[in-house]
Protein backbone atom coordinates (compact mmCIF):
# COMPACT_ATOMS: atom_id res chain seq x y z
CA UNK A 1 0.00 0.00 0.00
CA UNK A 2 2.71 2.01 0.84
CA UNK A 3 4.46 1.28 -2.59
CA UNK A 4 1.30 2.16 -4.41
CA UNK A 5 0.68 5.69 -2.52
CA UNK A 6 4.27 6.79 -2.85
CA UNK A 7 3.72 5.86 -6.46
CA UNK A 8 1.08 8.01 -6.52
CA UNK A 9 2.76 11.17 -5.09
CA UNK A 10 5.93 10.87 -7.26
CA UNK A 11 3.56 10.60 -10.75
CA UNK A 12 1.54 13.49 -9.71
CA UNK A 13 4.52 15.56 -9.61
CA UNK A 14 6.17 14.05 -12.35
CA UNK A 15 3.27 14.49 -14.83
CA UNK A 16 2.57 18.28 -13.65
CA UNK A 17 6.03 19.09 -14.24
CA UNK A 18 5.49 18.49 -18.19
CA UNK A 19 4.27 21.10 -20.22
CA UNK A 20 1.98 18.65 -22.47
CA UNK A 21 0.24 17.29 -19.15
CA UNK A 22 -0.25 20.98 -17.93
CA UNK A 23 -1.90 21.54 -21.47
CA UNK A 24 -4.01 18.56 -21.38
CA UNK A 25 -5.39 19.21 -18.04
CA UNK A 26 -5.88 23.51 -18.35
CA UNK A 27 -5.93 24.29 -21.74
CA UNK A 28 -7.92 21.43 -23.04
CA UNK A 29 -10.90 21.63 -20.67
CA UNK A 30 -11.13 25.33 -21.43
CA UNK A 31 -11.11 25.30 -25.17
CA UNK A 32 -13.39 22.29 -24.87
CA UNK A 33 -16.09 23.81 -22.61
CA UNK A 34 -16.20 26.95 -24.73
CA UNK A 35 -16.22 24.74 -27.91
CA UNK A 36 -19.42 22.87 -26.46
CA UNK A 37 -20.71 25.66 -25.19
CA UNK A 38 -21.04 27.06 -28.47
CA UNK A 39 -22.23 23.88 -29.99
CA UNK A 40 -24.60 23.35 -27.64
CA UNK A 41 -25.71 27.29 -27.42
CA UNK A 42 -28.68 26.95 -29.44
CA UNK A 43 -29.69 23.34 -28.73
CA UNK A 44 -33.17 22.59 -27.16
CA UNK A 45 -31.27 20.62 -24.45
CA UNK A 46 -32.78 21.67 -21.43
CA UNK A 47 -29.76 21.42 -19.01
CA UNK A 48 -27.07 21.54 -22.10
CA UNK A 49 -24.48 23.02 -19.36
CA UNK A 50 -24.18 19.17 -18.02
CA UNK A 51 -23.25 17.85 -21.48
CA UNK A 52 -21.00 20.85 -21.70
CA UNK A 53 -19.32 20.67 -18.12
CA UNK A 54 -19.11 16.85 -18.00
CA UNK A 55 -18.95 16.34 -21.92
CA UNK A 56 -15.40 18.82 -22.20
CA UNK A 57 -14.13 17.45 -18.88
CA UNK A 58 -14.38 13.61 -19.53
CA UNK A 59 -12.98 14.45 -23.02
CA UNK A 60 -9.83 16.23 -20.82
CA UNK A 61 -9.39 13.74 -18.27
CA UNK A 62 -8.81 11.21 -21.42
CA UNK A 63 -6.80 13.27 -23.41
CA UNK A 64 -4.61 13.52 -20.05
CA UNK A 65 -4.82 9.47 -20.00
CA UNK A 66 -4.09 8.70 -23.39
CA UNK A 67 -1.04 11.08 -23.28
CA UNK A 68 0.06 10.09 -19.47
CA UNK A 69 -1.04 6.79 -18.25
CA UNK A 70 -1.03 5.03 -21.49
CA UNK A 71 2.50 6.12 -22.62
CA UNK A 72 4.06 6.01 -19.43
CA UNK A 73 5.54 2.87 -20.40
CA UNK A 74 7.24 4.13 -23.16
CA UNK A 75 8.27 7.01 -21.30
CA UNK A 76 9.81 4.86 -18.56
CA UNK A 77 11.24 2.92 -21.68
CA UNK A 78 13.62 5.88 -23.21
CA UNK A 79 14.90 7.14 -20.05
CA UNK A 80 15.91 3.84 -19.04
CA UNK A 81 14.37 3.40 -16.23
CA UNK A 82 11.62 0.58 -17.10
CA UNK A 83 14.11 -2.55 -16.38
CA UNK A 84 15.03 -0.83 -12.51
CA UNK A 85 11.20 -0.51 -11.86
CA UNK A 86 10.63 -4.29 -13.50
CA UNK A 87 13.63 -5.65 -11.96
CA UNK A 88 12.92 -3.95 -8.55
CA UNK A 89 11.36 -6.52 -5.09
CA UNK A 90 7.97 -4.63 -5.53
CA UNK A 91 5.82 -6.03 -8.13
CA UNK A 92 5.82 -3.86 -11.68
CA UNK A 93 1.99 -4.35 -10.78
CA UNK A 94 2.06 -2.05 -8.27
CA UNK A 95 3.56 1.03 -9.55
CA UNK A 96 2.22 0.97 -12.98
CA UNK A 97 -1.40 0.90 -11.38
CA UNK A 98 -0.21 3.40 -8.60
CA UNK A 99 1.19 6.04 -11.50
CA UNK A 100 -2.21 5.44 -13.12
CA UNK A 101 -3.87 6.23 -10.10
CA UNK A 102 -1.63 8.98 -9.81
CA UNK A 103 -2.71 10.08 -13.35
CA UNK A 104 -6.61 9.83 -12.97
CA UNK A 105 -6.66 11.90 -9.62
CA UNK A 106 -4.71 14.70 -11.16
CA UNK A 107 -6.70 14.47 -14.62
CA UNK A 108 -9.83 14.61 -12.87
CA UNK A 109 -9.60 17.98 -12.08
CA UNK A 110 -10.29 19.00 -15.48
CA UNK A 111 -13.92 18.31 -14.68
CA UNK A 112 -13.49 21.20 -11.81
CA UNK A 113 -11.95 23.40 -14.73
CA UNK A 114 -14.52 22.91 -17.10
CA UNK A 115 -16.79 23.60 -14.50
CA UNK A 116 -15.43 27.13 -13.60
CA UNK A 117 -14.91 27.85 -17.17
CA UNK A 118 -18.42 27.29 -17.91
CA UNK A 119 -19.50 29.41 -14.68
CA UNK A 120 -17.28 32.18 -15.83
CA UNK A 121 -18.62 32.31 -19.61
CA UNK A 122 -22.54 31.50 -18.91
CA UNK A 123 -22.64 32.86 -15.33
CA UNK A 124 -25.03 30.16 -14.63
CA UNK A 125 -25.32 27.63 -12.37
CA UNK A 126 -25.54 23.59 -13.44
CA UNK A 127 -28.09 22.05 -11.93
CA UNK A 128 -27.63 18.36 -10.70
CA UNK A 129 -30.49 16.75 -9.68
CA UNK A 130 -28.70 13.75 -7.28
CA UNK A 131 -25.75 15.15 -6.24
CA UNK A 132 -24.75 12.19 -3.99
CA UNK A 133 -25.00 9.66 -6.78
CA UNK A 134 -22.85 12.06 -8.74
CA UNK A 135 -20.24 11.70 -6.12
CA UNK A 136 -20.78 7.95 -6.73
CA UNK A 137 -20.70 8.04 -10.27
CA UNK A 138 -17.56 10.22 -10.42
CA UNK A 139 -15.57 7.74 -8.63
CA UNK A 140 -16.74 4.83 -10.22
CA UNK A 141 -15.60 6.59 -13.39
CA UNK A 142 -12.51 7.20 -11.77
CA UNK A 143 -12.14 3.37 -11.35
CA UNK A 144 -12.96 2.51 -14.82
CA UNK A 145 -10.77 5.32 -17.03
CA UNK A 146 -7.86 3.94 -14.70
CA UNK A 147 -8.61 0.22 -15.56
CA UNK A 148 -8.87 1.24 -19.10
CA UNK A 149 -5.72 3.05 -18.97
CA UNK A 150 -3.88 0.05 -17.02
CA UNK A 151 -5.35 -2.18 -20.07
CA UNK A 152 -4.23 -0.35 -22.78
CA UNK A 153 -0.99 1.16 -20.87
CA UNK A 154 0.15 -3.22 -21.07
CA UNK A 155 -1.48 -3.73 -24.42
CA UNK A 156 1.56 -0.83 -25.37
CA UNK A 157 3.80 -2.68 -23.72
CA UNK A 158 4.38 -4.81 -26.55
CA UNK A 159 4.77 -2.50 -28.87
CA UNK A 160 7.29 0.87 -29.41
CA UNK A 161 4.53 2.50 -31.75
CA UNK A 162 3.09 4.00 -28.29
CA UNK A 163 2.81 7.63 -29.24
CA UNK A 164 1.01 6.35 -32.68
CA UNK A 165 -1.66 4.51 -30.77
CA UNK A 166 -2.09 7.21 -27.95
CA UNK A 167 -2.63 9.41 -30.55
CA UNK A 168 -5.28 7.26 -32.04
CA UNK A 169 -7.33 6.41 -29.35
CA UNK A 170 -8.64 9.66 -28.38
CA UNK A 171 -10.97 10.50 -31.05
CA UNK A 172 -12.75 7.10 -31.16
CA UNK A 173 -13.48 6.01 -27.20
CA UNK A 174 -14.83 10.08 -27.17
CA UNK A 175 -16.96 8.47 -30.03
CA UNK A 176 -17.67 5.56 -28.81
CA UNK A 177 -18.41 6.28 -25.20
CA UNK A 178 -20.68 9.28 -26.04
CA UNK A 179 -18.78 11.86 -23.75
CA UNK A 180 -20.91 14.62 -25.59
CA UNK A 181 -24.10 13.31 -26.79
CA UNK A 182 -26.03 9.92 -25.76
CA UNK A 183 -24.61 6.72 -27.64
CA UNK A 184 -28.11 6.57 -29.05
CA UNK A 185 -27.52 8.60 -31.50
CA UNK A 186 -24.81 6.16 -33.44
CA UNK A 187 -25.21 3.64 -35.77
CA UNK A 188 -26.60 0.16 -34.09
CA UNK A 189 -22.87 -1.80 -34.81
CA UNK A 190 -21.15 1.26 -33.55
CA UNK A 191 -23.39 0.81 -29.81
CA UNK A 192 -22.66 -2.64 -29.36
CA UNK A 193 -18.95 -2.00 -29.25
CA UNK A 194 -19.68 1.04 -26.69
CA UNK A 195 -21.55 -0.92 -24.54
CA UNK A 196 -18.31 -3.24 -24.13
CA UNK A 197 -16.47 -0.33 -22.67
CA UNK A 198 -16.67 0.37 -19.32
CA UNK A 199 -16.60 3.82 -20.07
CA UNK A 200 -20.02 4.21 -21.67
CA UNK A 201 -22.03 2.73 -18.86
CA UNK A 202 -20.11 5.21 -16.05
CA UNK A 203 -21.04 7.77 -18.69
CA UNK A 204 -24.30 7.07 -18.76
CA UNK A 205 -24.84 6.74 -14.93
CA UNK A 206 -23.02 10.28 -14.61
CA UNK A 207 -26.02 11.92 -16.67
CA UNK A 208 -28.38 10.06 -15.02
CA UNK A 209 -27.00 11.81 -11.96
CA UNK A 210 -27.33 15.27 -13.32
CA UNK A 211 -30.68 14.54 -14.29
CA UNK A 212 -31.57 13.33 -11.28
CA UNK A 213 -32.30 9.84 -10.10
CA UNK A 214 -35.92 9.16 -10.42
CA UNK A 215 -35.62 5.49 -10.35
CA UNK A 216 -32.76 4.16 -7.70
CA UNK A 217 -33.23 0.71 -8.85
CA UNK A 218 -32.94 1.93 -12.46
CA UNK A 219 -29.26 3.76 -11.08
CA UNK A 220 -28.38 0.64 -8.92
CA UNK A 221 -29.41 -1.74 -12.33
CA UNK A 222 -26.89 0.36 -14.62
CA UNK A 223 -24.12 0.88 -11.62
CA UNK A 224 -23.97 -3.15 -11.39
CA UNK A 225 -23.71 -3.11 -15.03
CA UNK A 226 -20.58 -0.79 -14.71
CA UNK A 227 -18.90 -2.61 -12.25
CA UNK A 228 -18.92 -5.84 -14.01
CA UNK A 229 -17.68 -4.17 -16.69
CA UNK A 230 -14.87 -3.02 -14.74
CA UNK A 231 -14.19 -5.99 -12.94
CA UNK A 232 -14.10 -8.03 -16.32
CA UNK A 233 -11.25 -5.25 -17.55
CA UNK A 234 -9.27 -5.67 -14.48
CA UNK A 235 -9.36 -9.04 -15.00
CA UNK A 236 -8.76 -8.91 -19.01
CA UNK A 237 -5.84 -7.17 -18.07
CA UNK A 238 -4.53 -9.49 -15.10
CA UNK A 239 -4.26 -12.00 -17.67
CA UNK A 240 -2.94 -9.91 -20.09
CA UNK A 241 0.10 -8.80 -17.50
CA UNK A 242 0.94 -12.59 -16.59
CA UNK A 243 0.91 -13.25 -20.49
CA UNK A 244 3.53 -10.32 -21.39
CA UNK A 245 5.24 -10.82 -17.66
CA UNK A 246 5.93 -14.29 -19.19
CA UNK A 247 6.59 -13.05 -22.78
CA UNK A 248 9.46 -10.64 -21.87
CA UNK A 249 11.08 -13.25 -19.40
CA UNK A 250 11.61 -15.70 -21.84
CA UNK A 251 12.18 -13.54 -24.87
CA UNK A 252 14.04 -10.77 -22.63
CA UNK A 253 12.18 -8.37 -25.03
CA UNK A 254 11.28 -5.41 -22.64
CA UNK A 255 13.11 -2.86 -23.88
CA UNK A 256 13.58 -4.37 -27.49
CA UNK A 257 9.78 -5.08 -28.39
CA UNK B 1 11.40 26.63 -60.81
CA UNK B 2 13.20 23.38 -61.31
CA UNK B 3 15.07 24.12 -58.20
CA UNK B 4 12.56 25.24 -56.11
CA UNK B 5 10.61 22.37 -56.73
CA UNK B 6 13.15 19.73 -56.36
CA UNK B 7 13.79 21.14 -52.59
CA UNK B 8 10.37 21.30 -52.03
CA UNK B 9 10.04 17.76 -53.05
CA UNK B 10 13.70 16.94 -51.08
CA UNK B 11 12.04 18.67 -47.79
CA UNK B 12 8.89 16.81 -48.54
CA UNK B 13 10.52 13.42 -48.48
CA UNK B 14 12.69 13.85 -45.54
CA UNK B 15 9.42 14.45 -43.71
CA UNK B 16 8.08 11.97 -44.76
CA UNK B 17 10.54 9.13 -44.57
CA UNK B 18 10.04 7.93 -41.39
CA UNK B 19 6.59 7.45 -41.59
CA UNK B 20 5.56 4.05 -42.74
CA UNK B 21 2.62 3.01 -44.66
CA UNK B 22 0.54 2.63 -41.79
CA UNK B 23 1.14 5.42 -39.55
CA UNK B 24 0.57 7.58 -43.13
CA UNK B 25 -2.87 5.66 -43.03
CA UNK B 26 -3.66 5.94 -39.46
CA UNK B 27 -2.60 9.07 -38.12
CA UNK B 28 -2.96 11.30 -41.37
CA UNK B 29 -6.21 9.35 -42.83
CA UNK B 30 -7.95 7.49 -40.71
CA UNK B 31 -7.53 10.11 -37.50
CA UNK B 32 -8.72 13.29 -39.34
CA UNK B 33 -11.37 11.11 -40.98
CA UNK B 34 -12.83 10.38 -37.62
CA UNK B 35 -12.43 13.71 -35.71
CA UNK B 36 -14.61 14.66 -38.92
CA UNK B 37 -16.72 11.84 -37.96
CA UNK B 38 -17.03 12.68 -34.17
CA UNK B 39 -17.61 16.58 -35.00
CA UNK B 40 -20.98 15.80 -36.85
CA UNK B 41 -22.39 13.70 -34.95
CA UNK B 42 -22.06 16.03 -32.13
CA UNK B 43 -23.44 18.70 -34.45
CA UNK B 44 -25.99 16.71 -35.60
CA UNK B 45 -26.99 15.89 -31.35
CA UNK B 46 -26.36 20.22 -30.60
CA UNK B 47 -28.78 21.47 -33.34
CA UNK B 48 -30.68 18.45 -33.67
CA UNK B 49 -30.49 18.13 -37.68
CA UNK B 50 -30.07 15.46 -39.79
CA UNK B 51 -28.85 18.00 -42.53
CA UNK B 52 -24.51 17.97 -42.16
CA UNK B 53 -23.84 19.67 -45.07
CA UNK B 54 -22.10 22.14 -42.91
CA UNK B 55 -20.65 20.83 -40.86
CA UNK B 56 -18.90 18.17 -43.33
CA UNK B 57 -17.96 20.38 -45.28
CA UNK B 58 -16.08 23.27 -42.11
CA UNK B 59 -14.78 19.65 -40.76
CA UNK B 60 -13.11 18.58 -44.23
CA UNK B 61 -11.16 21.67 -44.42
CA UNK B 62 -10.30 21.64 -40.45
CA UNK B 63 -8.28 18.48 -41.79
CA UNK B 64 -6.14 20.12 -43.07
CA UNK B 65 -5.10 20.80 -39.39
CA UNK B 66 -2.47 17.44 -39.14
CA UNK B 67 -0.22 18.62 -42.23
CA UNK B 68 -0.82 22.44 -42.31
CA UNK B 69 -0.29 23.27 -38.20
CA UNK B 70 1.31 19.92 -37.00
CA UNK B 71 3.80 19.13 -39.52
CA UNK B 72 4.36 22.76 -41.04
CA UNK B 73 4.40 24.06 -37.34
CA UNK B 74 7.03 21.99 -36.53
CA UNK B 75 9.18 21.89 -39.93
CA UNK B 76 12.06 24.50 -38.69
CA UNK B 77 12.28 23.07 -34.98
CA UNK B 78 12.66 19.65 -36.78
CA UNK B 79 15.58 21.54 -38.41
CA UNK B 80 17.00 22.50 -35.34
CA UNK B 81 16.75 18.99 -34.26
CA UNK B 82 18.23 17.08 -37.44
CA UNK B 83 21.01 19.98 -37.31
CA UNK B 84 20.70 21.78 -40.40
CA UNK B 85 19.08 24.87 -39.10
CA UNK B 86 23.15 26.49 -39.35
CA UNK B 87 22.74 25.57 -43.04
CA UNK B 88 19.79 27.37 -44.13
CA UNK B 89 20.52 30.36 -42.06
CA UNK B 90 23.86 30.68 -43.46
CA UNK B 91 22.81 30.28 -47.23
CA UNK B 92 22.64 32.85 -49.50
CA UNK B 93 19.25 31.66 -51.00
CA UNK B 94 16.34 33.96 -50.27
CA UNK B 95 14.78 32.94 -46.54
CA UNK B 96 11.52 33.54 -48.48
CA UNK B 97 11.77 31.04 -50.79
CA UNK B 98 13.20 28.25 -48.24
CA UNK B 99 9.70 28.98 -46.70
CA UNK B 100 7.78 28.67 -49.64
CA UNK B 101 9.29 25.49 -50.00
CA UNK B 102 8.41 23.97 -47.11
CA UNK B 103 4.97 24.69 -47.34
CA UNK B 104 4.43 23.48 -51.23
CA UNK B 105 4.19 20.01 -51.18
CA UNK B 106 2.13 19.74 -47.76
CA UNK B 107 -0.93 22.37 -49.59
CA UNK B 108 -0.87 19.79 -52.52
CA UNK B 109 -1.50 17.06 -49.48
CA UNK B 110 -3.84 19.11 -47.54
CA UNK B 111 -5.60 19.89 -50.88
CA UNK B 112 -6.04 16.14 -51.44
CA UNK B 113 -6.84 15.03 -47.80
CA UNK B 114 -9.28 17.63 -48.03
CA UNK B 115 -11.29 16.35 -50.75
CA UNK B 116 -10.79 13.07 -49.76
CA UNK B 117 -12.37 13.61 -46.50
CA UNK B 118 -14.95 15.80 -48.27
CA UNK B 119 -16.07 13.23 -50.14
CA UNK B 120 -15.70 10.41 -48.03
CA UNK B 121 -17.86 12.45 -45.45
CA UNK B 122 -20.38 13.41 -47.69
CA UNK B 123 -21.16 9.50 -48.61
CA UNK B 124 -21.44 8.50 -45.04
CA UNK B 125 -23.56 11.88 -44.20
CA UNK B 126 -25.73 11.63 -47.65
CA UNK B 127 -24.47 14.79 -48.88
CA UNK B 128 -26.26 16.05 -52.33
CA UNK B 129 -23.17 16.36 -54.33
CA UNK B 130 -25.14 17.51 -57.30
CA UNK B 131 -25.58 21.10 -56.22
CA UNK B 132 -21.78 21.11 -56.09
CA UNK B 133 -19.83 23.30 -58.72
CA UNK B 134 -16.57 21.49 -58.59
CA UNK B 135 -14.53 23.89 -60.28
CA UNK B 136 -15.61 26.37 -57.83
CA UNK B 137 -15.23 24.18 -54.75
CA UNK B 138 -11.61 23.51 -55.89
CA UNK B 139 -10.92 27.03 -56.34
CA UNK B 140 -11.73 28.03 -52.88
CA UNK B 141 -9.53 24.91 -51.70
CA UNK B 142 -6.75 26.28 -53.73
CA UNK B 143 -7.13 29.27 -51.84
CA UNK B 144 -7.94 28.11 -48.37
CA UNK B 145 -5.28 25.45 -48.14
CA UNK B 146 -2.54 28.14 -49.24
CA UNK B 147 -3.91 30.45 -46.25
CA UNK B 148 -3.73 27.49 -44.09
CA UNK B 149 -0.07 26.66 -44.80
CA UNK B 150 0.72 30.06 -44.52
CA UNK B 151 0.16 30.36 -40.91
CA UNK B 152 1.54 26.69 -40.24
CA UNK B 153 4.89 28.10 -42.01
CA UNK B 154 4.20 31.23 -40.04
CA UNK B 155 4.08 28.91 -36.82
CA UNK B 156 7.08 26.96 -37.51
CA UNK B 157 9.33 29.94 -37.88
CA UNK B 158 8.30 30.49 -34.07
CA UNK B 159 9.72 27.57 -32.95
CA UNK B 160 12.98 29.39 -34.32
CA UNK B 161 12.44 31.24 -31.16
CA UNK B 162 11.14 28.85 -28.48
CA UNK B 163 11.06 25.20 -27.53
CA UNK B 164 7.42 25.22 -26.47
CA UNK B 165 5.83 24.16 -29.92
CA UNK B 166 3.84 21.32 -29.21
CA UNK B 167 1.93 23.47 -26.61
CA UNK B 168 1.66 26.22 -29.24
CA UNK B 169 0.73 24.15 -31.76
CA UNK B 170 -2.39 22.47 -29.99
CA UNK B 171 -3.73 25.86 -28.46
CA UNK B 172 -3.46 26.58 -32.57
CA UNK B 173 -5.25 23.63 -33.40
CA UNK B 174 -8.28 24.56 -30.84
CA UNK B 175 -7.87 28.21 -32.03
CA UNK B 176 -8.97 27.16 -35.53
CA UNK B 177 -11.49 24.63 -34.57
CA UNK B 178 -13.40 27.20 -32.72
CA UNK B 179 -12.63 30.60 -34.27
CA UNK B 180 -13.17 29.36 -37.98
CA UNK B 181 -17.04 28.94 -37.85
CA UNK B 182 -16.57 25.71 -38.88
CA UNK B 183 -18.72 24.15 -36.66
CA UNK B 184 -20.80 27.14 -35.33
CA UNK B 185 -21.77 30.49 -37.32
CA UNK B 186 -19.01 32.62 -36.26
CA UNK B 187 -21.84 35.18 -35.40
CA UNK B 188 -22.62 33.74 -32.38
CA UNK B 189 -18.99 34.59 -30.68
CA UNK B 190 -18.60 37.36 -28.79
CA UNK B 191 -17.11 40.28 -30.51
CA UNK B 192 -13.11 39.86 -29.30
CA UNK B 193 -13.71 36.19 -30.91
CA UNK B 194 -15.09 37.40 -34.40
CA UNK B 195 -12.20 39.55 -34.52
CA UNK B 196 -9.58 36.30 -33.92
CA UNK B 197 -11.55 34.81 -36.53
CA UNK B 198 -11.16 37.45 -39.25
CA UNK B 199 -7.36 37.24 -38.95
CA UNK B 200 -7.18 33.52 -39.27
CA UNK B 201 -7.21 31.43 -42.62
CA UNK B 202 -10.16 29.29 -43.46
CA UNK B 203 -12.63 31.30 -41.42
CA UNK B 204 -13.70 33.15 -45.58
CA UNK B 205 -13.20 29.88 -47.44
CA UNK B 206 -15.02 27.91 -44.62
CA UNK B 207 -17.93 30.58 -45.26
CA UNK B 208 -17.03 30.47 -49.13
CA UNK B 209 -17.73 26.77 -49.66
CA UNK B 210 -20.86 26.57 -47.17
CA UNK B 211 -21.67 29.13 -50.15
CA UNK B 212 -21.62 26.68 -53.15
CA UNK B 213 -24.70 23.97 -51.29
CA UNK B 214 -26.82 27.36 -50.72
CA UNK B 215 -26.75 29.89 -53.61
CA UNK B 216 -23.78 32.07 -53.64
CA UNK B 217 -23.18 35.87 -54.93
CA UNK B 218 -20.34 36.58 -57.24
CA UNK B 219 -19.36 39.45 -55.46
CA UNK B 220 -19.14 38.22 -52.05
CA UNK B 221 -17.50 35.11 -53.11
CA UNK B 222 -14.99 37.04 -54.95
CA UNK B 223 -14.57 39.59 -51.54
CA UNK B 224 -14.03 36.10 -49.38
CA UNK B 225 -11.63 34.78 -51.59
CA UNK B 226 -9.43 38.06 -52.32
CA UNK B 227 -9.69 38.28 -48.12
CA UNK B 228 -8.22 34.70 -47.93
CA UNK B 229 -5.75 35.47 -50.08
CA UNK B 230 -3.92 38.64 -48.19
CA UNK B 231 -4.84 36.61 -45.25
CA UNK B 232 -2.19 34.25 -47.05
CA UNK B 233 0.48 36.80 -47.69
CA UNK B 234 0.29 38.89 -44.60
CA UNK B 235 1.63 35.15 -42.78
CA UNK B 236 3.63 34.47 -45.41
CA UNK B 237 5.31 38.25 -45.07
CA UNK B 238 5.23 37.55 -41.10
CA UNK B 239 7.03 34.06 -41.43
CA UNK B 240 9.88 35.79 -43.24
CA UNK B 241 9.93 38.81 -40.94
CA UNK B 242 9.94 36.18 -37.65
CA UNK B 243 13.12 34.54 -39.63
CA UNK B 244 15.09 37.54 -39.54
CA UNK B 245 14.01 38.63 -35.67
CA UNK B 246 15.52 34.94 -35.23
CA UNK B 247 18.39 35.71 -36.81
CA UNK B 248 19.26 38.65 -35.53
CA UNK B 249 18.58 37.26 -32.03
CA UNK B 250 20.79 34.34 -32.46
CA UNK B 251 23.37 36.80 -34.44
CA UNK B 252 23.21 38.42 -30.74
CA UNK B 253 22.98 35.65 -28.15
CA UNK B 254 24.35 32.97 -30.15
CA UNK B 255 20.70 31.03 -29.46
CA UNK B 256 19.82 29.62 -32.71
CA UNK B 257 20.62 26.02 -31.84
CA UNK B 258 19.51 26.65 -28.47
CA UNK B 259 15.72 27.96 -29.03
Amino acid sequence: MNVILQTIRLQIRNSWVRPMFRFCLIVNPIMNTFFLYMMFLNSKETNFLAYVVFGSGLMALWGCICFSSIGDINRERYMGTLPLIYASPTSFGYIIFGKIVGNTILSMSAIVISYFTARIITRDRIQIGSPGYLVISLILAMISFSAIALCIAYLLMISRKTTLYMNLLEIPIIMLCGFSYPIEILPQWAQVIAKLIPITWVIKLIRMSISGVISVREYCKMFFISTISIVVCILFTWWLYIIIDRQIRVKATLEVS
Amino acid sequence: MKSFLKMSYLDFKGHLGPFQVEEFITLDTMYPFLSLVFYCLLASFAFQTNDLTKWVIGNSYLLCTNVCIFSLGSSFYGERCYGRIRSIICSPISKLQIILQKGFFPCLVCMLTTTLGFLAGGLLFRLPFHKINFGMYFLILLFAMMGACSLGLFLGTIGLLTDQMHLILNTMSFIILIFTGSNFPVTQLPICGRIISQILPLTRSIEAAKMIFTGYDGNRLFELLVGEFIVGIVYLLLARVMVYYAEQKAIKKGTLELF
